[in-house]
């Protein structure tokens, strides 16, 4: 288990991390969310030892040491590989650091390139190879020696629909395995279908921390989808309704002020007939991101 | 230490299946071969212009000339000036030596397209000497017994210890040997490591691998790659020199040179393999230390070229002020330089070529270098982390400051 306990970082006067406390257990994933600066990368570059920290940080109680770093798979922001190397040279010098065996690396390279369906051969220069396979033979240099923790900063970002399918079906096998996951991400929807529960911070602050469902569930069922012909003035006139916003020709989201006038706006809509579309939900990820960020510029 | 070994193993393999290597080792060899291959074809092409005629209507003071001259240096067919004239624009000859009489005196000129050598003005002066002489003793009615008093000369006799001279010769092509081969190496490996470790400034896959393995055993398997690729090379200089010296001893034209000059290469021999080739080796580590440290310092990758700038030129100056100290090795400069780390491997072992340093002094300078090593190696693991990860813009210092508060 991975525990982060009153992580506090500052470079200069900045302070880059204050009080971030979180667990992740082995076969959880969680994400890490927050906008650019907040302290994501910060958190795993302490998670990794690259900086001196205050507070603690243990893997199954005991301190981050070279000999956890085996059992470690980290995946950087921005991908960079050894150009002049081959795949086969590159997956193997990385796995013979965290203390792989170069046989059985050797050959469990060709089913991992099918696995992700790289275009390239083993002994293809990483250099010949396009962006998105380079992404990939990063990937597998992450994932290949098995790793017990999984550390992936912004792993989607660059990926197309099909490659994000084949990272997201390869870090749920992780967990399946057992692996502890924890990663970043700023599109919302990869973090809605992958975490267990999620932490966002927001300049170096945990402004959210919890499980998905039940950090939704805190800011009420405040938002209301609704198709129907009414306009944006009329909808605007519904009781507690604080924001209106047309989604497509007769499709509507409302922000309502207070849960418990669902009933009264679902009645005033309907007036007892038939409509196509009512739904009143807790806000999405995306807008409670949103809505702490925007928390943060005001 | 495993992944020490896979570091430095990388970087070892890495640097000596690089054609940049097999280029550096093989240059000498080649540049060897060629020089011997221009050599032969220059002195087999010079031959057909090489020669020189002589005119005059005293045939034998004309013939006394020539003989002077070797067989590849003389025309005899070309007698009269208007042959010579022809032949110097068909570039059959260099030149022509006309020599006239006018009122007892001997009168020679030279025409040509190429200047006289030294040795040809001096054969020349000489017959011409001898033919005056003759014409002075006439002119003169001198008696045979005056002109043998007139032939009286003085003698200077010089007694020269030849070992002496030609230990001090060996002494002088030692130092610059030595001092050559520090520079090239030093120059050489400071280029090649910044720009290995500038390369990797502020990549990401430097992330990845100091999540496998700490900074100080990267660093320090990185030095140690570079310190094999070295010791490859200086043993391949030895094996390939000791055999090219073998091999040399055997060919006929070469061997007088090596029965002449036995001592004297000997005596080079000696002075490079000792320990002054202990000193080439951790002076090129020690620089080879400070080229990475500034490689680590580049503001990013794509500056690596500059990377090696502060090695090289503080090994360029120390070369080049070691020259003055070549005949003056007991100079108090030349005995500080020797214990200070990045000058001692130049001026320890010019001091010991010269007999100017004990093997006390050279263990001490030793002991100097080793330790400024050593300490160099512990700091530089310490920040080295640092220094890689951050790839800020901005001043040098801005960057050292940065790269030091990192942690």
């Amino acid at each position: 288990m991975l525990e982060v306990s009153q992580l506090s970082k500052s470079f200069g006067n900045l302070k880059a991390l204050q009080d971030v406390n979180f667990t992740v257990k082995p076969g959880e994933i969680m994400g890490l969310i927050g906008q650019n600066g907040a302290g994501k990368s910060t958190t795993f570059h302490s998670i990794l030892q690259f900086l001196h920290y205050d507070g603690q940080i243990t893997w199954q109680h005991r301190p981050i040491t070279e000999a956890v770093f085996d059992t470690i798979g980290y995946l950087p922001e921005e991908r960079s590989l050894m150009p002049k190397l081959t795949v086969a040279q590159q997956i193997l010098y990385l796995a013979r650091l965290k203390n792989q065996a170069t046989k059985t690396i050797r050959a469990e390279i060709g089913p991992w390139l099918d696995r992700f369906e790289v275009k390239g051969q083993p002994n293809s220069k990483i250099k010949a190879l396009s962006k998105g396979n380079q992404q990939k033979v990063q990937l597998i240099c992450t994932l290949i020696h098995q790793p017990k923790l999984i550390i992936l900063d912004e792993p989607f970002s660059g990926l197309d629909p099909v490659n994000v399918a084949l990272l997201e079906t390869a870090i749920l096998n992780a967990r399946d395995q057992g692996a502890a996951i924890i990663f970043s991400s700023h599109d919302m929807g990869n973090v809605s279908a992958l975490c267990d529960h999620l932490v966002m911070l927001n300049r170096g602050e945990m402004v959210l921390h919890g499980e998905l469902q039940a950090i939704r569930e805190q800011f009420g069922k405040t938002v209301i989808t609704v198709t129907t012909d009414w306009s944006v003035e009329r909808l605007q006139t519904l009781p507690t309704v604080t924001e209106v916003h047309a989604l497509t020709p007769g499709r509507y989201r409302l922000i309502i002020a207070d849960p418990a006038a669902g009933p009264t706006i679902f009645q005033a809509l309907s007036q007892g007939r038939y409509i196509e579309e009512f739904s009143q939900q807790p806000p999405s990820l995306d807008q409670i991101f949103k809505l702490k960020a925007g928390a943060n510029h005001a | 230490m495993h992944k020490l070994k896979i570091v430095a193993a990388d970087t070892y393999f890495r640097q000596i299946k690089s054609w940049s290597f097999v280029i550096l080792v093989l240059a000498p060899f080649l540049f060897a071969a060629l020089s011997l291959g221009l050599g032969y074809v220059s002195a087999t092409s010079a031959v057909k212009h090489d020669k020189v005629a002589v005119v005059s209507q005293n045939q034998g003071l004309r013939q006394a000339i020539l003989k002077q001259f070797d067989q590849a240096e003389r025309q005899k067919q070309v007698t009269t000036v208007a042959q010579a004239k022809r032949a110097v624009k068909a570039n059959r000859i260099k030149g022509y030596v006309v020599v006239t009489q006018r009122q007892q005196q001997l009168q020679a000129h030279y025409r040509g397209d190429q200047t006289l050598s030294t040795s040809q003005v001096a054969q020349v002066k000489q017959v011409l000497t001898q033919y005056q002489t003759r014409l002075n003793v006439q002119a003169a009615g001198l008696t045979a017994k005056q002109w043998q008093q007139l032939q009286q000369q003085p003698t200077l006799t010089q007694s020269v210890s030849q070992q002496t001279a030609q230990a001090k010769t060996g002494q002088k092509i030692s130092f610059y040997v030595l001092v050559f081969m520090v520079y090239m190496i030093i120059i050489t490996y400071s280029s090649i490591t910044a720009q290995e470790i500038a390369s990797e400034k502020g990549t990401k896959i430097m992330e990845v691998i100091f999540s496998s393995t700490t900074a100080a055993k990267y660093f320090c398997g990185k030095i140690l790659g570079m310190l094999g690729v070295i010791l490859t090379q200086i043993v391949i200089y030895l094996v390939g020199g000791g055999l090219c010296f073998l091999l040399a001893q055997r060919l006929d034209k070469l061997q007088p040179v090596f029965t002449q000059f036995k001592p004297l290469i000997h005596s080079v021999l000696h002075n490079l393999i000792n320990i002054n080739l202990i000193f080439l080796l951790l002076g090129v580590v020690l620089y080879t230390i400070l080229a990475a440290f500034s490689g680590a310092l580049v503001a990013k990758a794509e500056d690596a070229p500059k990377a090696a700038y502060p090695a090289t030129y503080l090994s360029m100056f120390a070369f080049f002020i070691s020259f003055p100290f070549q005949d003056n090795a007991g100079a108090l400069t030349a005995k500080i330089l020797s214990y200070v780390p990045f000058f001692s491997s130049y001026f320890m072992p010019v001091r010991l070529i010269a007999h100017h340093a004990t093997m006390m002094e050279a263990g001490l300078s030793l002991l100097i270098l080793v330790a400024t090593i050593f300490g160099l190696i512990w700091y530089i693991s310490r920040i080295y982390q640092g220094l890689i990860l951050q790839a800020d813009e901005g001043s040098f210092w801005k960057r050292f400051k940065r790269g030091l508060a990192y942690h």
